[in-house]
């Protein structure tokens, strides 16, 4: 008698462990906690408590990478994590993150976010959004100069005749802000027709594609057409914009809210990356995917949150919250997207731009973004006058055939 | 005897919650350390014994090189920096003058600041069109105006001190009732002289000097491992505006325990106020030397929130430290961490500073005795 309370006090115990199931998920800090809580709240987590799943977000503060690698080594890692795209090669050759072929369905995605996950026919993450750069210009300095706004059929040429214009109407305005750094500027060399990678995994930055972006880019800074951020107290395009005193910043859609809060009465448009010398636009594609713990005790209830926080629902949510950009490709034809704001405006360009011409995603194989610093050093020292173009490429190179041998 | 090991078993205990702590995140930590060291652990596979292949491979490596040298060359320019301001304000803030409790709490504060905080505010300062560069823009421009005021101060006070010579009045050349007559004058003259137009600000260029996003090292022309990184000037400079204060207040208390007994019989036997200071107060304060060198070689050598907080605004090589190589090696991002290299270059900058410190107290104590 005894031994049969005993055991079914034990079964009562099992099935309440097994019928509330607790999810962790370890990602950002910032707004991240908020986001995901709220995502919860109004969306999700109704259904995922009617199949006795709950959700504990588990912030890592400071550097990500750090504290996920420690989680990952010591087992402590949560059930579901972030795989930002640029270091996505290390935390997938931990061997702590679990194939999803066959447990998840990637067709809905858009394809290169999902390429950008796949390793060895493997996909390791599904993209919980994604955001690519824009053309956002403040209206009023395009009106004021008399030229036409950016458009998407602006070439180089033409769009650099319309920074011309602006900057040309007083000494301190200037037609873009110029980041001397590849996270910007990766998209005019893309444009160039250039390749980051050749199939031997060498990167070639004497490729007379790559020279010319060089060469373009710094001859707008040198005869005053574009500012490099800090020669105006800024540390980024978007900081320009917010000045008033700058045309044309390129970002992606976090642009918005930085610009609702610090610069309200800014009127703003958004359009595409200008067509570069290869007749193509060039795009980045900046990405945190969703990646399942290997050695989660709770595979298939992790797989679950996954699909729920993927959801056409949960990402037309995020959408409309104006927090990120889906990464679902049926959520193209949004009638959000064409509620005619400025906002969803750039939604729209952002969305779009992940499809349109050379797109490369922000991931530089196993050397990770240790490989943007030849390259911003050149960039830093051609477009501050302190080396030729040739130089500072050929210098460039050097540093970069070093990187990739190590 | 009885009574002492009861008492020593006492200490023990007091001492137990501190040393469990520091056997398990000290002791333990550094023999895996070690051991990882001479290993290719990648905190996911078995590690394997490589031997000293490490060690031999942060040899090959550039950046390791960069990062040594910029430790070496920071840690010897910051510490004889900070080492003899620190003894020059201290002096200066022992003098017996009124309000000098307020110029002590005053210089004091840039060491209560928070570090991060002060090396984001001097990274605007070094800014292309920040404020360092701005003041010496300004120096440039109105160098015509300030060298005229400067040359009618000196030419005044001058022919003032000769003036009340020639009546036999015993006026010093700096004589403070004079000086601020000829301060005053000086200024109403300078005024006078640009109102006019013969004394103006130049037309200078922007001065355009790159302090940050730059590889250049200085001096321009010096081997590798004599230059220091523009970046890493800029940070030394704030390194030493912050610890300066610390060690000068160290160095206050010390002084205000020097005996007067020996100043007097130092003026006694004929001293001046230069050869009190050298030949009194300097050997007086030999231990409390030490002490600031020990605690400015390791603190430099070990220099790593400055490096993070700069980030990507300053080229790595240019400012790398072996403290930042180590975790730069530790979380390359997108491979897996590379413990026993990183662990081997902990261990060579732990055995340096340990060597820096014994040869240091060797060199300080025979001095001492």
């Amino acid at each position: 008698m005894r031994k049969a309370i005993v055991t079914a006090l034990l079964l009562a115990l099992f099935a309440g462990t097994a019928w509330a199931q607790n999810i962790r998920i370890m990602g950002y800090g910032g707004n991240d906690p908020a986001i995901v809580v709220r995502l919860l709240e109004e969306v999700i987590g109704d259904e995922l408590e009617a199949e006795g799943i709950t959700l504990t977000y588990e912030p890592l503060e400071g550097d990500y990478n750090a504290a996920l690698f420690n989680a990952l080594s010591a087992g402590t890692a949560a059930d579901l994590f972030y795989i930002p795209v640029e270091t996505a090669p290390g935390i997938i050759a931990t061997g702590k993150v679990l194939p999803l072929n066959g447990l998840v369905d990637v067709d809905p995605f858009i394809d290169s976010l999902v390429e950008a996950y796949t390793f060895d026919g493997q996909v390791y993450g599904i993209a919980k959004d994604f955001n690519s750069l824009a053309v956002v210009y403040n209206k009023d300095l395009f009106d004021e100069a008399g030229v036409a706004y950016p458009d998407e059929n602006d070439t180089w040429e033409t769009f650099a005749d319309k920074l011309r214009a602006v900057s040309a109407l007083d000494d301190d305005v200037y037609g873009a802000c110029f980041q001397p750094a590849y996270d910007r500027f990766g998209a005019f060399a893309l444009a160039a027709g250039w390749q980051p990678f050749d199939a031997d995994g060498h990167t070639d930055l004497l490729d007379p594609a790559f020279v010319e972006a060089v060469e373009w880019y710094a001859s707008l800074v040198q005869e005053g057409a574009a500012v490099l951020p800090a020669d105006i107290g800024q540390g980024w395009t978007g900081g320009c914009l917010a000045t008033d005193q700058v045309g044309v910043a390129f970002e992606g859609a976090w642009v918005l809210g930085f610009l609702r809060d610090e610069a309200p009465n800014l009127q703003y448009g958004a359009t595409f990356m200008p067509i570069g010398p290869s007749g193509q636009r060039g795009n980045m594609l900046y990405t945190v995917a969703w990646g399942v713990n290997a050695d989660s005790p709770n595979r298939d209830a992790a797989i679950r949150v996954l699909e729920a926080l993927t959801s056409p629902e949960a990402q037309q949510w995020v959408l409309e919250q104006g927090l990120a950009i889906p990464s679902r490709e049926a959520l193209a034809d949004n009638p959000f997207f064409d509620t005619g704001t400025p906002d969803a405006e750039a939604n729209r360009v952002v969305f779009q731009g992940a499809s349109d011409g050379n797109v490369a995603p922000f991931a530089f194989g196993t050397v990770g973004t240790a490989w943007m610093n030849p390259i911003n050093d050149a960039l830093v020292a051609v477009l501050s006058g302190q080396a030729s173009v040739g130089d500072a490429l050929a210098n460039a190179q050097r540093e970069m055939d070093t990187l990739l041998q190590r | 005897m009885r009574q002492s090991r009861a008492d020593a078993r006492a200490a023990y205990l007091f001492l137990l919650p501190f040393l469990v702590l520091l056997v398990v995140f000290f002791g333990y930590a550094a023999v895996r350390a070690v051991y990882f060291s001479f290993t290719d652990y990648d905190m996911f596979s078995r590690p394997e014994w490589v031997g000293l292949s490490n060690y031999r491979r942060l040899f090959e490596d550039a950046l390791f090189l960069s990062a040594l040298r910029n430790s070496v060359v920071y840690a010897v320019v910051v510490t004889t920096t900070q080492t003899f301001l620190a003894l020059v304000m201290a002096a200066v803030l022992n003098q017996r003058i009124r309000g000098i409790g307020f110029f002590r709490s005053a210089f004091y504060m840039p060491s209560i600041t928070s570090s991060v905080v002060i090396t984001l505010i001097f990274l605007w300062m070094f800014q292309r069109r920040g404020v360092i560069n701005y003041l010496i823009e300004a120096f440039q421009r109105y160098s015509p105006v300030l060298g005229a005021f400067l040359l009618l101060a000196v030419g005044l006070q001058l022919v003032q001190v000769l003036i009340e010579r020639s009546r036999g009045l015993p006026a010093g050349w700096l004589d403070p009732a004079l000086a601020v007559v000829s301060l005053l004058v000086a200024g109403a003259g300078t005024w006078l002289l640009n109102g006019i137009g013969v004394v103006y600000p130049r037309e200078v260029p922007t001065f355009d000097f790159v302090w940050l996003q730059t590889t250049d090292a200085v001096p321009a022309g010096a081997p590798f491992w004599l230059q220091a990184p523009l970046p890493l000037v800029a940070i030394m400079i704030q390194n030493v505006f912050t610890t300066v204060p610390t060690f000068m207040l160290m160095y206050l208390a010390a002084m205000q325990d020097v005996p007067r007994s020996q100043y007097e019989a130092a003026a006694l036997d004929g001293a001046g106020p230069v050869q009190q200071f050298f030949y009194v107060t300097i050997p007086a304060l030999r231990p409390v030397t030490f002490l600031v060198l020990t605690l400015g070689t390791i603190g430099t050598l070990k220099m790593f929130d400055q490096v993070a907080v700069f980030g990507n605004a300053v080229p790595l090589r240019s400012m790398v430290t072996l403290a930042y190589f180590v975790y730069d090696r530790m979380f390359p991002g997108a491979s897996l961490p590379q413990v026993g290299f990183a662990a081997a270059a902990a261990l060579f900058l732990a055995a340096l500073t340990l060597i820096v410190v014994l040869i240091q107290r060797r060199f300080v104590r025979s001095e001492a005795v």
